[in-house]
């Protein structure tokens, strides 16, 4: 094969070098493990291409490179969030809180002052230049920095360094006058801003022509508290929960994300505001998939054998008409029936109040949301179940018809008696694996239901499947709780894994007879 | 009561099966002329009649992005001109390109590793395959954070692969193939691998192989493989919409969804997208039908 031309050589290096240029970029960013991830992959990838002994990898690479990216690393990823707390009040990590408070500065009386100056340079950016009232050779002047107009910027940020200006030396740029800045607005986002001296004095500007020293208000103990120096309070991590507290036990500041083992999980089990609704979910799930597996099976299974009877005419037609529900992408129907079974404008109360004087209320009524949800899954899901059945049923030899009509069968004792019996225990994968499926139907409930209507007290629907209450705990809710999500989709995962192992083992134990 | 003669008992019979027939098309078939009847009718009303009482194509035309004349006010015939800024049919193009491209790669990789489960033997082959089943059974709305902190990882680096652009959430979909590695692998199993073996002794490399004698041999496995990928992804809701933001990069399923938002329900206009964009595609599924029902009878599921 290698006729003299190192084709492949050159392949992989034609990857190898844009990721390994990727990985230092990434290194060079300050993420030292990810980078030294990123170059073993690299490595890996050169090595499984480039060594003959490692030919089956070769085919295994790519497809094991996206699945671990984006299947087993989210995976993994979500596994360990929900053993964190980690929501809106505790999102940045404990080295981004603490700094936070170690930014935190106060006045002081008596402090340094400076003259300042703007520059305006000519790429939009800003240049700050401070010398000292009292000694004029303590000059400073900051790199380039960006300044919004009329725009506070966050009280997050890192203080801008300063550096001491060599005597004789400018700065370049148009000094800007006070009336100038303050056209520009420019004053207040310059009022936000913090800069830090050589010895890591924090300066900022205090009234409109001075800049002043001002002190860090929280000074670091040795064993991690931290105390204010204006009032004297002392304030520690409680890793627990993820908040500094005083001596009072009262939050202080911002939360912090930190590890906290099964708390979560102790929470889904003992919390009643979250197992109430929890519990209610979950038997719903299980009962939603299951009658979802029912009822399409046994649509399914009725339309298949009605269009396996030798003498129905237009069978095709039957069949093409019938598979529509699947053609039709499933989020467009979904959305399309929402539409019908409006509770005021919909055609399906329309009909029903035509034809009935009856109009069930689809929207606003737990057992109509359910039943409506349940009637839109079956109008989704039997097509794929009549496929598989047809498949099933022409696989099985007419001949077993034949002797049992000479027995004297009729058609509903060969249905249950011989049909069933056969394609049951081969249809039991696929009705497990369509079970796991519906288990976790986030779309259909989703896009139909929202999972409304609201559970009565709690922040739940009552169409909620688990996947659904999940997503919304994590992201709708008002307090998103990664977190809590992350432990029950944890829990979810377990629960569908299982059923998927589960049906492993029967298709490979059909296989083997 | 009359014993009734064999001939007719079939007659009954065949009438009984034609009535239920009908019976179950018309609640399928429902629905979808009242879609189009709702793509044609003026105003934004939840579908509620068959036939339209006004006949108009200012649903179509917002959808194409043609402008059209809009009475605002009837007492006095004033009007104005409709025009959508983002032409709702380019969601749908955005959608097939993303959707085929995504099962393009997924046939590139779940395609070779499939070979490598099928046609090499290594370490612990079963046990990695089985793990990928399992693995993937993973809901993907549940570990959107990590999706989300990735892509936005990666588009610090690499400005095309990040949040908000359709070739990251080409990647995304790129996790998905354990399901299509298990189909391909079951088809792989049921093609001898003599001829394979036959060529190897005429002094082919296994890549030659694979590309020259097993490929050529599976091609209807990748067609299914094809479409049944590619109708998951035209479907695929939350991801999507997670990662694209712009009105602009949004898939058919995010665009379609944003027409019925909770406080402005605009059917009509949705009723003509579904109409202009599910045509096709159901044209499409239909006319593969025969590749489907293949497929599925040996064992993949939509999602």
């Amino acid at each position: 094969m290698n006729q003299g031309f190192p084709i492949r050589q050159i392949l992989v290096a034609l990857l190898a070098i844009p990721s390994l240029f990727v990985t230092f970029l990434v290194y060079q960013t300050g993420n030292a493990y990810i980078a030294l991830a990123l170059l073993a992959v690299v490595c890996l990838g050169v090595f499984v291409y480039l060594n003959p002994s490692a030919n089956a990898f070769r085919y295994l690479f790519p497809g094991f490179l996206g699945f671990g990216i984006f299947v087993i690393l989210p995976l993994v990823y979500t596994i360990y969030i929900g053993f964190t707390k980690y929501s809106s009040q505790n999102l940045l990590s404990f080295d981004r809180a603490l700094a936070l408070f170690r930014q935190e500065t106060f006045a002081v009386e008596g402090a340094a002052t400076f003259k300042y100056k703007l520059y305006s340079q000519d790429n939009g950016k800003y240049v700050v230049y401070i010398e000292d009232e009292k000694d004029a050779t303590k000059r400073f002047a900051s790199e380039p920095f960006d300044l919004q107009p009329a725009e506070k910027p966050k009280a997050q940020q890192e203080p801008i360094k300063l550096n001491p200006l060599p005597d004789g030396q400018e700065v370049e740029g148009t000094p800007m006058e006070m009336a100038q800045i303050n056209r520009a607005k420019l004053m207040s986002p310059l009022k936000a801003l913090r800069f830090s001296l050589p010895d890591e004095t924090i300066v900022g500007l205090e009234g409109l022509t001075k800049f002043a020293s001002r002190q860090r208000l929280w000074q670091t103990d040795a064993d991690g508290k931290l105390v204010n120096k204006k009032d004297g309070t002392v304030i520690r991590p409680d890793f627990r929960q993820g908040f500094f507290v005083n001596d009072q036990g009262e939050k202080v500041g911002v939360g912090f994300r930190t590890f906290t083992g099964f708390d979560n999980y102790m929470r889904i089990f003992t919390d009643s505001r979250i197992r109430g609704p929890f519990f209610k979910i979950f038997l719903w799930t299980f009962a939603f998939s299951a009658l979802s597996v029912f009822l399409t099976f046994s649509l399914g299974m009725l339309l298949s054998v009605l269009l396996e009877q030798p003498d129905i005419r237009f069978r095709r037609t039957y069949r093409t008409l019938f598979i529509l529900p699947y053609a039709v992408p499933g989020v467009l129907s979904i959305l399309i029936l929402k539409g019908l079974f409006n509770q005021e404008f919909g055609a399906v109360n329309e009909l029903l109040r035509g034809l009935f004087g009856f109009a069930p209320e689809w929207e606003t009524n737990p057992w109509g949301a359910r039943a409506m949800v349940l009637l839109v899954n079956l109008w989704l899901g039997y097509p794929y179940m009549m496929l598989i059945c047809t498949g099933m049923l022409q696989s099985i030899p007419s001949s077993i018809y034949e002797a049992s009509a000479i027995d004297g069968s009729n058609q509903r004792i060969d249905f249950f008696h011989l049909t069933l019996p056969l394609v049951l225990p081969a249809m039991i994968p696929i009705l497990i694996s369509s079970f796991a499926f519906n288990f976790n139907n986030f779309n259909l409930i989703f896009l139909l239901t929202g999972g409304g209507p609201q559970m009565v007290g709690g922040n739940a629907g009552e169409t909620d499947l688990l996947v659904t209450y999940t997503f919304n705990i994590a992201f709708r809710d008002s307090g998103t709780n990664f977190g809590l999500a992350s432990a029950i989709a944890t829990l979810l995962f377990i629960l569908v894994g299982f059923l998927a192992w589960i049906n492993l083992r029967l298709t490979r134990k059909q296989v083997k007879i | 009561m009359k014993r009734l003669t064999p001939e007719q008992k079939t007659r009954i019979r065949r009438v009984l099966s034609h009535a239920v027939l009908i019976a179950m098309l018309a609640f399928v078939l429902v629905p979808y002329i009242m879609v189009v009847s709702a793509s044609f009718r003026r105003g934004n009303f939840a579908p509620s009649s068959l036939l339209p009482d006004h006949v108009s194509l200012e649903h179509c035309k917002y959808v194409l992005g043609i402008p059209y004349e809009e009475v605002v006010n009837p007492a006095t015939g004033e009007t104005r001109i409709v025009k959508a800024e983002t032409p709702p049919l380019l969601w749908f193009w955005n959608s097939i390109k993303v959707s085929s491209i995504a099962s393009i790669g997924i046939l590139l990789l779940s395609g070779t590793a499939a070979y490598a489960f099928a046609r090499i033997h290594f370490k612990f082959r079963s046990l990695t395959l089985s793990s990928l089943l399992i693995l993937q059974m993973f809901p993907m709305v549940l570990a959107l954070v990590a999706i989300y902190v990735i892509l936005d990882f990666m588009g610090q680096y690499v400005p095309g692969l990040g949040l908000n652009t359709q070739t990251g959430l080409i990647m995304v979909y790129l996790g998905g193939i354990s399901g299509y590695i298990w189909m391909l692998k079951g088809y792989f199993d049921t093609i001898p691998a003599s001829m394979e073996e036959a060529a190897t002794i005429d002094g082919a490399t296994q890549f030659q192989t694979f590309t020259q004698i097993l490929l050529p041999m599976s091609l209807p496995i990748f067609a299914v493989v094809f479409i049944l990928s590619f109708i998951a992804f035209m479907s695929e809701y939350p991801v999507a919409s997670i990662v694209l933001q712009a009105r602009d990069k949004w898939t058919l399923a995010v665009g379609a969804n944003s027409f019925l938002a909770e406080h402005q329900k605009l059917w009509g206009r949705f009723a003509a997208l579904a109409v202009l964009s599910g045509v096709p595609i159901t044209v499409m599924f239909l006319l593969c039908q025969k590749f489907v029902v293949s497929g599925l009878t040996s064992g993949g599921a939509k999602e």
